[in-house]
């Protein structure tokens, strides 16, 4: 079994790795924001 | 820990193996033996690497770090991310396509024959003499707090792992791996609430924060280009992201966690699911530490965590020093008590003074300890964490939390046996001593390989006590190999015009610099993994220009 095709829910990969990199940035932001709120 | 906490613990670390035994008892070829079947979905895949990655040390050594320093370490995860995306990317489509069992393998129909095997012996060297320290790290530290035999925890943790990881290979790491994470999250969420419960009562979560904010624990972002800086964005997002593509893209304890099942679409689905969840969980563990701070600025710690060492330093004639220090530690642990429960607690300055004092405080006595040679083999902040649980919280808690640390240690060390038992088999025993044999033939070497590799790491773990920092010792083992291991594949993929013998004398002398830049210079060992894999890509582009000029492709 080897699926090499787009993945479900995400069109194709590209968007899939964009995802990924955007919630990581938001993770960043949100931890930013809890550094200037608690620092 | 009373009997309540055995049971809880035996069940924890019997059951889940006795369930993955039940579960891959039909298995035959070899490929189901290395790379499990189609049931392994993106799920346990993801969870997989997930606990493949979190070790003891994670759940033992991160929060005493916040405990000690904030939880501005999370910072160093910023790289793995953008790795993770990276393998998504580039290494696995290839590995899949070419249907490897090891990442070793490729290299081998990349280059050559020499060139796989070199790669494969860098991985079994590093791997193996890691898998003894992570045996040996939670091992030390459980028998100094819970009086248990130094040598039972090891072939506690150790023994158990070889047998069920032997039986029954990459289906049994992936299935025993999911639900040992399961009672990792939930022993660690559960230490979480109670700690939280265990503040002050009229302190709400959002004043504690507030607290340990004012004393400087929570600064999660620093976007500083000062490099005097340890814990940067920068340093994390170039630094760990070099690491993790080495530990992700090349390091077969984790290449054998995504190919397990053999769909394209879940290795990648597993991964994603890392990027996104890998960061979040380490600032949870780091948050929880806060928390264990918080709680000891109310409730007396201990001068020394490290209790057996403290009890050593007094029995080697030490005792008065000792008294004089903990004597200074608790009158000022009273002032910053009572200043923060007072309605003086806005004051910020005052408070970090004094908790300035009371760590010159405990670093005097850790100094004493070193010097008198009761310590050490592990910092003090890595008994933080195990003391907070095995002296305030509630039994069967207990016996959760240490089960915690075993499941992590026989997680991480199952997949590594299991990578080590695939590499051995596939990269060295069939190409070069049995290249005719048949399935059932190579499962059987196999099982052989990962027994004797788990025996060789439960020797390193009975030596480990020779290595003088253990927590480090993992991480800078890994980086004097990765960058090579690295530099391989870097070239693999996107320099076309290098050959074998060119990228196999680059990578003899790449790992020759290392080692001797390790032996003769002082930095930072991370930069080991950038400079491995540039001498690498480097060496081999000259080789080929030169010495291997008009070669044929071997």
């Amino acid at each position: 079994m080897n699926n090499d095709g787009p993945p479900p829910l995400f069109g194709s990969w590209r968007n899939a790795y964009w995802i990924a990199v955007g919630l990581f940035l938001l993770e960043v932001a949100l931890f930013y924001a809890f550094t200037l709120r608690f620092s | 820990m009373n009997r309540l906490d055995y049971v809880v613990l035996i069940l924890a670390i019997i059951a889940i193996p006795a369930y993955g035994v039940w579960r891959t008892k039909t298995r035959d070829t070899l490929g189901h033996y290395l790379k499990g079947d189609s049931s392994i979905r993106w799920g346990t895949i993801g969870l997989s690497v997930l606990a493949t990655q979190a070790g003891p040390i994670t759940f033992l050594s991160l929060p005493g770090q916040a405990y000690e320093s904030g939880i501005g370490f999370v910072q160093n995860y910023f790289g793995q991310p953008l790795a993770l995306i990276t393998v998504c990317a580039i290494f696995v489509p290839i590995f899949q396509r070419l249907k490897v069992y090891t990442a070793y393998e490729y290299l081998g129909q990349r280059f050559d024959g020499k060139t796989r095997l070199l790669g494969a012996l860098l991985f079994l060297i590093q791997r193996s003499l890691a898998t003894g320290i992570t045996i040996y790290a939670p091992a030390i530290i459980l028998s100094a707090l819970l009086g248990w035999q130094l040598n039972l925890t090891i072939w506690l943790a150790g023994g158990l792992v070889i047998a069920y990881t032997a039986f029954g290979g990459t289906k049994i790491v992936s299935l025993t791996q999911r639900y040992q994470i399961l009672v990792i999250f939930v022993g660690m969420a559960l230490a979480f609430v109670i700690a939280v419960h265990r503040l002050p009562v009229g302190l709400s979560f959002g004043h504690a924060l507030s607290i340990a904010g004012g004393m400087g624990k929570l600064q999660a972002v620093d976007f500083s280009i000062d490099p005097h800086k340890r814990y940067t964005f920068w340093s994390g997002i170039l630094g760990g992201f070099f690491l993790a593509l080495s530990y992700f893209g090349a390091d077969q304890s984790q290449v054998q966690r995504y190919l397990a099942g053999g769909s394209l679409t879940a290795s990648r689905f597993g991964l994603l699911f890392n990027s996104v969840v890998k960061v979040p969980m380490q600032f949870l563990i780091l948050l929880l530490g806060v928390m264990v701070f918080l709680f000891y600025q109310f409730e007396k710690p201990p001068i020394c965590f490290d209790q057996p060492a403290y009890q050593r330093g007094i029995a080697l004639g030490h005792g008065q020093e000792l008294d004089a220090l903990q004597k200074q530690f608790d009158d000022v642990f009273a002032r910053k008590r009572a200043l923060l429960t007072s309605a003086a607690a806005a004051d910020g300055e005052q408070v970090r003074e004094l908790d300035a004092k009371s760590r010159e405080i405990r670093d005097k006595a850790t100094a004493l300890l070193q010097s008198v040679g009761a310590n050490k083999k592990s910092k003090d902040s890595d008994y933080v964490f195990i003391t907070f649980v095995v002296q305030h919280l509630p039994h069967g808690i207990v016996g959760l939390l240490v089960a915690v640390i075993l499941c992590a240690t026989m997680s991480a060390t199952a997949a590594t046996l299991n990578a080590l038992g695939s590499t051995t088999a596939i990269d060295l025993y069939r190409p070069f001593i049995r290249p005719d044999a048949n399935d059932r033939h190579y499962v059987v070497a196999t099982q052989i390989f990962t027994v004797v590799w788990g025996l060789i790491a439960i020797g390193v773990a009975s030596f480990a006590s020779l290595v003088e920092n253990l927590i480090e010792a993992g991480n800078i083992l890994g980086s004097i190999f990765y960058g090579t291991i690295l530099g391989l594949f870097v070239v693999a993929f996107f320099v076309r015009n290098v050959r074998g013998s060119a990228v196999f004398f680059a990578a003899l002398l790449a790992q020759t610099l290392v080692l001797l830049m390790f032996w003769t210079l002082t930095i930072s060992y991370l930069w080991y993994n950038v400079i491995g894999c540039a001498a690498v890509l480097a060496f081999s582009l000259v080789l080929q220009r030169t010495v291997f000029f008009g070669r044929a492709a071997t």
